[in-house]
């Protein structure tokens, strides 16, 4: 157990441990090349844009919520819930005739509430985060039911609404679209907090060992709340980028960033020696997915098809990085 | 247990005694569904009627069933649900089972190749859990999360998103045959029951599963091949998926898209049976008192007329509330 043959170990085990560090890189150049070759449209700068700014972002913010949330120990399986109830409050307020600046403050204190809720369950009552955002997952189904007659969609095409949705999914700046623009913020805040900031060292503490967390006196507490809250609100982004986009809100749609956001995290995960997720890793995941859905849909497999690819494609990087890590040790 | 409840007061009062906290706690889970019960039974008019009790408790039977699985897994993995394990491809792995019974049927083969078909099915995508868990040491929220896309985008593909229709005798007997007044589905329920019951509680495999799932070093040290109790209970969620997939296409007489939205009833009935234990541990017992107070829940609410739309949110307060007293009960 010396110094010495720890190294020596190590050595010995350096070119498997490499190799699952590199898996997901390695996986995600392969199926980019694959598809530049397989569908001919798939590198053209027109299917690349439109892939970024109506695929990647949405669920890149998410994505990144839950990072800070899985980088603490903890899970956030409520993230559908702050996007619907986020974007279900936007598009109520803009049709009760609210100013757009309004509406979104509103659906972002609705994502905020989702947040505090989450907080509240798991410093206040200390439920584990899986079964307290599992029951708020449950919850949100309901609240979304009662105020939709069980789930009926709220579409505002007509063109007096267009105003607000316009504003935000369809401006630039410096030929940059505003989603683009908003993702970019995102990235940035998420990298500085998480790998530049106190509050990043106290979250990564929190992730490898709570207890000795807690006994070295960091706000535990406080800490959970503002991770907690952080991702609400990020999905609550999502939200209403998503809503602007398609100029409606339909219930339970947030649902299906949930798996996805999970899958991008754990996978971003594979790149780091410790298993830690990172923002940069984050982001290759959302990459790999997207990339992974749009070939799949330009080589022709239908939606279903696409969805097992998926799994099993997220089943083979994370057997690979688990996998071939654990053998080394 | 029993005996120590009968201590006399100590310094502190039996009042504040943990002991005392504890038999509260459980007898008021058993309270809160009795109270429940006769709530439902002074107020909805039909609830205590025969015919609606059989039926509750044939609605229960393929929640039963799918949570009796999980239950299962969470014996053999540890409760802690986010190291420990979890399936959470049950419900679409029923759902592929289901698709893969109608299509065989559909396509002219006979319940001898179809039903095992079926099981056989589920518990291939038990194994790739199991593989997952066990052998490459993926995550199990993640390596099942992994395997519920697989087994619903198949299930998609074949079926194509509609509805599959299967007609035969074996599914009149299922859907429509009684015995000794009690129908099949209900039938399925008690004997699946009881044979669980002597499987996990009462029989060596059981034992050695929940030491296994207890703390998984001290078992290895005992000499239990962990791995392979895992990988068993993986497989028997698989199995039991494939069984619930025939119960499923006969109460509906086809295979519906949609079957795994029962994932989060499944996790509340298994999660919720903790509490009817004595040390707030799954067990089977627990299990089906939880699924059959899901039922009822859901039954009652029907009667009185109250809007299902508050059904699943009553369900996440459950949940919520359940786990919470758990956990007060367990640090005093």
């Amino acid at each position: 157990m010396t110094n010495q043959t720890d190294t020596a170990v190590r050595e010995s085990r350096f070119s498997l441990e490499a190799a699952s560090n590199y898996a997901v890189i390695l996986a995600f150049v392969a199926v980019v090349i694959f598809f530049t070759f397989a569908a001919p449209g798939f590198m053209t700068g027109e299917n690349i844009f439109n892939l970024i700014s109506n695929k990647v972002v949405l669920l890149a913010i998410v994505a990144l919520g839950m990072t800070i949330v899985i980088g603490a120990g903890g899970i956030d399986l409520s993230v559908g819930v702050s996007i619907d109830l986020s974007s279900m409050i936007f598009i109520m307020m803009i049709a009760a005739g609210y100013m757009g600046a309004f509406a979104v403050m509103g659906g972002l204190g609705a994502a905020f509430c989702v947040g505090l809720l989450n907080a509240f369950l798991i410093n206040k009552l200390k439920i584990n985060p899986f079964l307290a955002t599992l029951g708020v997952l449950f919850i949100g189904k309901s609240i979304q039911q009662l105020s939709t007659q069980g789930g009926v969609p709220i579409y505002l095409t007509r063109a007096e609404y267009a105003a607000p949705f316009d504003a935000i999914a369809r401006t630039s700046l410096l030929g940059i679209p505003t989603p683009i623009i908003v993702l970019i913020v995102c990235i940035i805040g998420v990298y500085l907090a998480l790998h530049r900031s106190v509050f990043g060292r106290y979250v990564a503490a929190l992730g490898a060992q709570a207890d000795v967390a807690r006994y070295s006196g960091i706000r535990v507490p406080f800490n959970m709340s503002v991770v907690f809250i952080s991702c609400a609100v990020l999905s609550g982004v999502t939200g209403i980028l998503l809503s602007s986009t398609v100029r409606s809100y339909v219930p339970l749609a947030g649902d299906a960033f949930l798996l996805d956001a999970i899958g991008a995290t754990f996978i971003g995960t594979a790149i780091s020696a410790e298993r830690r997720p990172s923002v940069l890793g984050t982001l290759i995941g959302v990459a790999l997915l997207a990339v992974m859905r749009n070939g799949l849909l330009l080589i022709g497999w239908n939606f279903f098809w696409q969805q097992v690819g998926i799994g099993v494609l997220v089943f083979l990087v994370l057997g690979l990085s688990f996998g071939l890590r654990k053998r080394a040790e | 247990m029993t005996a120590v409840e009968h201590v006399p007061a100590t310094k502190s009062g039996w009042f504040n005694s943990k002991v005392f906290a504890k038999l509260a706690i459980r007898l008021g889970a058993f309270a809160a569904f009795a109270g429940i019960m006769i709530y439902f039974a002074l107020t909805a008019r039909g609830f205590t009627s025969t015919y609606n009790m059989i039926n509750v408790v044939e609605q229960s039977a393929i929640l039963g069933f799918l949570a009796f699985a999980m239950t299962v897994v969470f014996i053999g993995t540890g409760t802690d649900v986010q190291k420990g394990g979890i399936d959470l491809s049950i419900a679409a792995n029923a759902g592929l089972c289901a698709a893969v019974y109608a299509v065989m049927m559909r396509e002219g083969y006979g319940n001898f190749v179809a039903i095992p078909a079926a099981i056989g099915t589920g518990m291939v995508i038990g194994f790739f859990n199991g593989l997952a868990v066990v052998t490459l040491k993926i995550m199990p929220l993640l390596g099942t999360l992994a395997v519920m896309n697989i087994a619903a985008g198949l299930e998609l593909t074949l079926t194509e998103n509609t509805v599959v229709p299967v007609q035969s005798d074996l599914m009149n007997v299922l859907a429509f045959g009684r015995f000794l007044g009690i129908s099949t589905l209900a039938w399925c329920l008690i004997i699946g029951s009881v044979l669980l019951v002597w499987a996990v509680h009462y029989s060596k495999i059981g034992l050695r599963l929940y030491a296994v799932g207890g703390h998984i070093e001290a078992a290895r040290a005992a000499g239990i091949n962990t791995g392979r109790y895992v990988y068993g209970a993986y497989i028997f969620s698989g199995f039991m998926a494939g069984v619930a997939s025939i119960l499923i296409v006969s109460r509906l007489s086809s295979s519906t898209p949609g079957t795994g939205l029962m994932l989060l009833p499944i996790l509340a009935a298994a999660l919720l049976g903790t509490v009817f234990s004595r040390r707030f541990i799954p067990t089977i017992g627990g299990t089906l008192l939880a699924a059959l107070f899901i039922g009822f829940l859901a039954n009652g609410f029907q009667l009185l007329g109250i809007s299902s739309y508050w059904v699943s949110g009553v369900q996440g307060a459950l949940i919520l509330l359940v786990v919470t007293v758990t956990s007060f009960a367990k640090k005093h």
